[in-house]
């Protein structure tokens, strides 16, 4: 790649400059055709993002779709798969075009002064692309080594990563199109100073990185992608948990662990003034059903599994409950923001959504939410409240 | 010239919507940590991986034959890049005791195996090539 030329001249006494950086390789024709399939990438993963902060917002004018059961599961995990798929990608990109770091000023005002602009908008483009996809890729592991609250910081920053890019797109367009339209070994936008043949090719080059993408996609997409499991070993999840199921938040995690076994347990399920209050034992007496439906996570991972337990539109029956209104789900948790889920109208009427009991032929266990959960199609996991001890009907 | 106006327009209303969205849902401690973080990125790119990379290469340069020079670097995009998006569960700082579910691999097993392929794949590769000149 670079080599050892221009190692040499940074040793020199004068500060670098772009025509330091000597290698071929460092050119606009290498980073249009990363920056193309980077800025899909990207794309892909603002697009889902948004769709999952829709997901799980209170206020939804238009009510969030509860079929396909798993098309959270895809939107979600592609997000997670096409931010680590970036990674690599940004890192050529930022490679490729890293001597303009160096670039000496232009004289006159007018340029100078759109240098400036120009400079502030890479600046606020590289800013949020890094810090999109590390504070993603901590995230999924559930490492907060951060002040700030994740899921605003990261749907901000996505909008201002997104826009810069416009704007970076917008400024660029006609080196981006004449480069693409061009071959990889054109010269016509190349620095003057660019001219030294590296060990790889342009081809070379594009070929590595698309490599080191597919690997990187190959080592995480096992988190919700089951037949990879095993070949993805940076995956956070296995797989494996409970009941052949992961787990985000454990039972011990969120302080219900003697609640959840105690024997005064109830559910109470209310509707204005009407309300019902039943043991466990008791919704195990009421008809089952049982139902395949995937939780995918916020952080990525998703699973499929085998349900049972009360049809949720049984239970609002028992307190005279209109169709089509929302349900505020409560849990045993003391504290959290996840204490507390609204199920929508259209999800507390599909008749697939579960107050479940038993997960894969087994009793609930404990850190998957016993002594009952929520289980709906299409939801982010995060919304399918555990140790649930509360249904209330809206009016 | 039309359409970029309107791309570049486009994107700087997206921008500045997204601005305005980080500084008024969070409190000043929030947004510093959030400022620290952006600027930590690019400062930790530009000044450190950056040159680190540089040094690297040329050192690779140095130590290699020709023929391995290649596929060396090829080696090196993929290795480099998927160890930095591994830190995080390589180091397994988000690993919660009572969570088995969690970071339940052996992800440093699993790099040493991705690490010994790629040397392989490297290692075959320059062979057959100072073979075949």
């Amino acid at each position: 790649m670079s080599g050892l030329r221009g190692l040499n001249v940074v040793r020199a006494p004068s500060p670098p400059s772009d025509a330091s950086f000597t290698t071929r390789l460092r050119s606009a024709a290498v980073a249009a055709r990363v920056g193309l399939v980077l800025g899909i990438c990207f794309g892909i993963a603002f697009v889902t993002g948004l769709i999952s902060h829709y997901a799980q917002n209170v206020d939804q004018p238009v009510p969030f779709p509860t079929s396909p059961s798993w098309g959270y599961r895809v939107t979600q995990g592609l997000h997670v798969v096409t931010g680590t798929a970036c990674v690599p990608l940004l890192l050529v990109k930022l490679w490729t075009v890293y001597p303009k770091l160096f670039q000496r000023p232009p004289g006159d005002v007018r340029r100078l002064t759109l240098e400036v602009l120009e400079r502030a908008s890479i600046g606020v483009l590289v800013a949020s692309a890094i810090f999109q996809l590390a504070s993603g890729l901590a995230n999924v592991t559930e490492w907060y080594p951060w002040d700030f609250s994740f899921r605003p910081t990261h749907y901000a920053l996505a909008w201002v990563a997104i826009g810069s890019l416009l704007v970076h797109v917008a400024v660029k367009l006609p080196i981006i199109r004449g480069a693409l339209g061009s071959d990889v070994d054109a010269t016509t936008y190349d620095r003057p100073s660019a001219t030294r043949p590296a060990a790889l090719s342009r081809r070379g080059l594009l070929r590595a990185t698309w490599v080191a993408t597919g690997v990187a996609v190959l080592a995480v997409a096992g988190n919700t992608v089951p037949f990879l499991r095993r070949a993805s070993v940076l995956a956070p999840h296995s797989g494996g948990g409970p009941q052949d199921l992961p787990v985000t938040k454990s039972a011990f995690a969120a302080g219900v662990t003697s609640s959840a076994t105690s024997a005064a347990y109830r559910l109470e399920v209310v509707h204005g003034d009407r309300s019902v209050s039943l043991s466990r034992e008791q919704l195990l007496g009421m008809d089952q059903q049982t139902e395949k439906l995937p939780i995918a996570c916020v952080e990525g991972w998703s699973a499929s599994g085998t349900w049972t337990g009360v049809r949720l539109r049984t239970l609002l029956d028992l307190v005279d409950a209109p169709a089509g209104s929302d349900v505020v789900v409560t849990s045993l948790q003391e504290r959290g923001a996840f204490r507390h889920s609204t199920l929508p109208g259209n999800f507390a009427a599909d008749h697939r959504t579960t107050l479940a009991l038993a997960l894969n032929g087994e009793p609930l266990a404990i850190d998957h939410g016993y002594p009952a959960r929520i289980i709906a199609p299409n939801r982010p996991g995060v919304l399918q409240t555990k140790w649930v001890t509360r249904l209330e009907v809206l009016t | 010239m039309r359409g970029r106006t309107l791309i570049g327009t486009l994107g700087v209303l997206l921008g500045l919507y997204g601005a305005w969205l980080l500084v008024s849902r969070q409190d000043r401690a929030q947004l510093v940590g959030a400022a620290k973080w952006l600027v930590a990125g690019v400062v930790l790119h530009d000044f450190v991986l950056a040159p680190l990379t540089l040094v690297v290469v040329a050192g690779l340069a140095r130590l290699l034959p020709v023929s391995h020079r290649a596929p060396a670097a090829v080696g090196l995009v993929v290795l480099g890049s998927v160890t930095l998006l591994a830190i995080p569960v390589l180091g397994s700082f988000g690993a919660q005791t009572h969570n088995p579910s969690l970071l339940d691999r052996h992800y440093v097993i699993g790099w040493l195996v991705l690490a010994a392929l790629t040397v392989a794949c490297v290692v075959v590769a320059g062979e057959r090539r100072r073979r075949t000149p």
